[in-house]
């Protein structure tokens, strides 16, 4: 499974929205759920799903699928 | 045997939700929130149909991030959750007729506040105000507490949920705090302890979530994520929101679902570890070994139970020997026989001894959770009567003690005189029982003037309206025309010269019954019709209701009364009264009503009861002009 095959859900169950509206460019203002709170949820949805710890400077960096994709890479998560 | 650590599919295949939650509650690691996502919306799927949930947010700090909790916590326990978020900060006009919150109609309202909205002198540490000061500064906080609670109290905004959030940062003093003579921590306990006592005693329907309790449970610092809280000032990390959600739930629960009164417990496995029938007496664990000293404590939670108002009962299949072997001589063990308000030990199926029990104790099904070992025995009472409540004992013997701890039901929003008395009245209707039963066997009729019973009937008492009120809404089966009344109708018959109510209480060598009989005479110059006659069951057997019956009418002739008229209205559930009339000597007339002419059959007297009557107030002087209303 490729590491967005496993975030889609992730974000879709978050914010709940349809699966199909997340895709590889979706981004935070495509989504009207993906406001600050969105956000924050978004961000305990990623800790917990991928096991991460992720640092408050990053918080406001991850708001697009392919900023969250390239973080997680970066995290070393397969 | 529930094996011990479900995997989380296993939590989505859960056909009940009573598996559900023993599943949840079996699982270890705590869940995500996209899994609390997809258990929520598995819950929702489980049959019968989720019940709607309401809930309205007033908060100081950001609250929408603690929906998906309790979304996912209510869904567990049978609710869909619809939440309505008051706009952010101390949102005071939500208390007035026509707002948002107001017109949301909210099952609940939860207040979530900082400890600064009671004071702003609260945003800085405390410990040098000086005593005075600190005094001062606590009415005025708990003044402003009770304006904000009692504004929100004064509109229909369901049960109110108040919570104070605990300080992000330790006290000013550090861990010499408690030492030091002015404790934050004890200021706060003192503020919580007087407010509570207020919420108690002058506003009903509302409940404190004490949020310390819950950080102290989880620990402080796992309870925090400093991240979010000054990143977007939401405080609780995720075992936090679980925790904090699954309380709010709760109050839900005990809100709009059967009230649980009975813990049906099994015996092997259950109480003690291993078998009696196969391990022995001497070979079952209970003492201060383990795994026994965990059954010993389970034990002990179960007579905790039983001080929130829960009577406990037994159903096992056993060998009625070798349990009461148990119960009367084992040495570690802590329930003992007169702990249990019945019991069935037999090898009838379960399911048939539950039903003979809500008989017996007089309670219905919906309101007993049955608690037992057996994958077999719990699938077989979940299937065969769906409306009572399965917990499966867990089968590691550590996990035992807390089993029941995430019950919602077993939790209580208020306590009664009568909740705390209640085990105690079930216990005397045993020995009663018990001292009957030998009295059959022997042949002797004695048993009842061994009693040694003490009639109070009371003549127009006031001060009972709410339970007489209660007992004509309650009263079922015992009961000749099962008319219900409220309060003011109650008091109307009391102020009215022509109504005579009279009630009774009946106390015997094991104790006192409480109010438990009503009769509401209307009398019209000489002729007296029988409104109201009931009996609460727990009374039955006694010849209380002949006794109560006869000295009614002995008032009645000595206010002039000769002749009687009375009803049996049937209903579904009184057939137990459907002989009483002309067991008493009514007679059935053309028109289809009871006569009993007080000249042909007068009132027994006293002294034909093993009963002594007392009356508790003199009766109330005879209408002025007899025949004036007369028909």
């Amino acid at each position: 499974m490729s590491l967005f095959e496993r975030l889609q859900p992730t974000i879709a169950n978050t914010l709940k929205v349809p699966t199909a509206q997340v895709t590889p460019t979706t981004r935070d203002e495509d989504l009207p759920a993906w406001d600050s709170l969105g956000q924050v949820n978004l961000i305990v949805a990623l800790e917990q799903t991928f096991g991460i710890y992720i640092e408050v400077e990053d918080f406001e960096k991850l708001k697009s699928v392919p900023a969250i994709l390239d973080y997680l890479a970066a995290q070393n998560v397969a | 045997m529930a094996t011990a650590q479900p995997r989380f599919d296993d939590i989505l295949r859960a056909s009940s939700r009573d598996a559900l939650q023993d599943a949840l509650w079996r699982s270890t690691t705590p869940l995500t929130l996209p899994q609390a996502e997809q258990v929520r919306a598995h819950a929702l799927t489980i049959g019968p149909g989720p019940q709607p949930l309401r809930l309205g947010v007033v908060h100081t700090y950001t609250s929408e991030l603690l929906e998906p909790w309790i979304a996912f916590q209510a869904a567990c326990e049978g609710f869909e959750l619809q939440a309505y978020h008051a706009p952010y900060g101390l949102a005071m006009n939500e208390a007035q007729p026509g707002s948002k919150l107001v017109a949301f109609k909210p099952d609940i309202s939860l207040l979530m506040l900082r400890r600064e909205d009671l004071h702003p002198d609260l945003l800085a540490s405390i410990v040098n105000l000086g005593a005075e000061r600190l005094a001062a500064l606590r009415e005025q906080s708990l003044a402003r507490l009770r304006e904000i609670v009692g504004a929100f109290r004064a509109h229909p905004v369901g049960q109110i949920v108040i919570t104070l959030l605990p300080s992000p940062l330790p006290a000013t003093l550090g861990q010499y705090d408690l030492q030091s003579g002015t404790s934050e921590a004890q200021w706060w306990l003192r503020l919580k302890t007087k407010f509570t006592c207020w919420l108690r005693e002058h506003c009903p329907a509302s409940t404190f979530i004490d949020l310390d309790e819950i950080a102290a449970r989880i620990g402080q610092q796992a309870f925090f994520d400093p991240r979010y809280w000054y990143s977007a000032r939401y405080p609780f990390s995720a075992p936090a929101a679980a925790e904090f959600a699954r309380r709010i739930a709760v109050v839900g629960v005990l809100l709009k679902q059967p009230r649980a009164k009975v813990l049906v417990l099994d015996a092997d496995n259950t109480l003690w570890g291993g078998i009696v029938g196969e391990d022995g007496f001497d070979g079952i664990a209970i003492g201060p070994d383990y795994p026994g000293n965990a059954y010993l404590d389970f034990q002990r939670r179960l007579l905790d139970f039983q001080q929130r108002g829960i009577v406990l009962a037994m159903c096992s299949k056993n060998n009625l020997a070798d349990v009461d072997q148990v119960l009367n001589d084992h040495t570690h063990q802590l329930l003992r026989d007169g702990h249990f308000a019945a019991r069935r030990v037999n090898w009838i199926p379960k399911a048939e001894n539950l039903r003979s029990l809500a008989e017996e104790l007089n309670l219905g099904l919906d309101s007993f959770i049955v608690v037992d070992d057996s994958d077999h025995e719990c699938a077989a009472v979940r299937h065969a009567l769906p409306q009572v409540q399965v917990v499966q004992v867990p089968s590691r013997a550590v996990d035992v003690p807390g089993c029941l701890d995430r019950v919602a039901r077993l939790e209580v929003l208020s306590l009664t005189k009568e909740d705390l008395a209640k085990t105690e009245m079930y216990a005397q209707e045993r020995q009663r029982r018990q001292i009957m039963e030998a009295g059959e066997q022997r042949g002797s009729g004695d048993y009842l003037s061994r009693l040694q019973m003490k009639m109070r009937i009371g003549v127009d008492p006031l001060p009972h309206l709410a339970r007489l009120s209660q007992l004509t809404k309650k009263t079922n089966q015992f009961n000749l025309t099962t008319r219900r009344y409220d309060e003011q109708q109650v008091r109307g018959f009391m102020d009215d010269a022509n109504t005579l109510v009279l009630d009774f209480s009946l106390a015997d060598t094991f104790g006192d019954s409480g109010i438990v009989g009503l009769a509401i005479w209307r009398q019209q110059g000489t002729r007296a019709e029988l409104d109201t006659f009931l009996m609460s069951c727990r009374v039955i057997g006694r010849l209380a209701e002949t006794a109560f019956l006869e000295a009614g009418l002995r008032l009645l002739a000595a206010r002039h009364v000769t002749e009687l008229v009375a009803d049996f209205l049937p209903t579904a559930k009184n057939d137990l009264v459907r002989e009483f009339l002309p067991q008493h000597r009514f007679t059935l007339g053309a028109d289809g009503r009871y006569q009993r002419r007080l000249a042909d059959e007068p009132p027994a007297p006293a002294d034909r009861f093993p009963i002594e009557v007392v009356l508790d107030a003199p009766a109330p002087p005879a209408p002025t002009a007899p025949g004036a209303l007369g028909s």
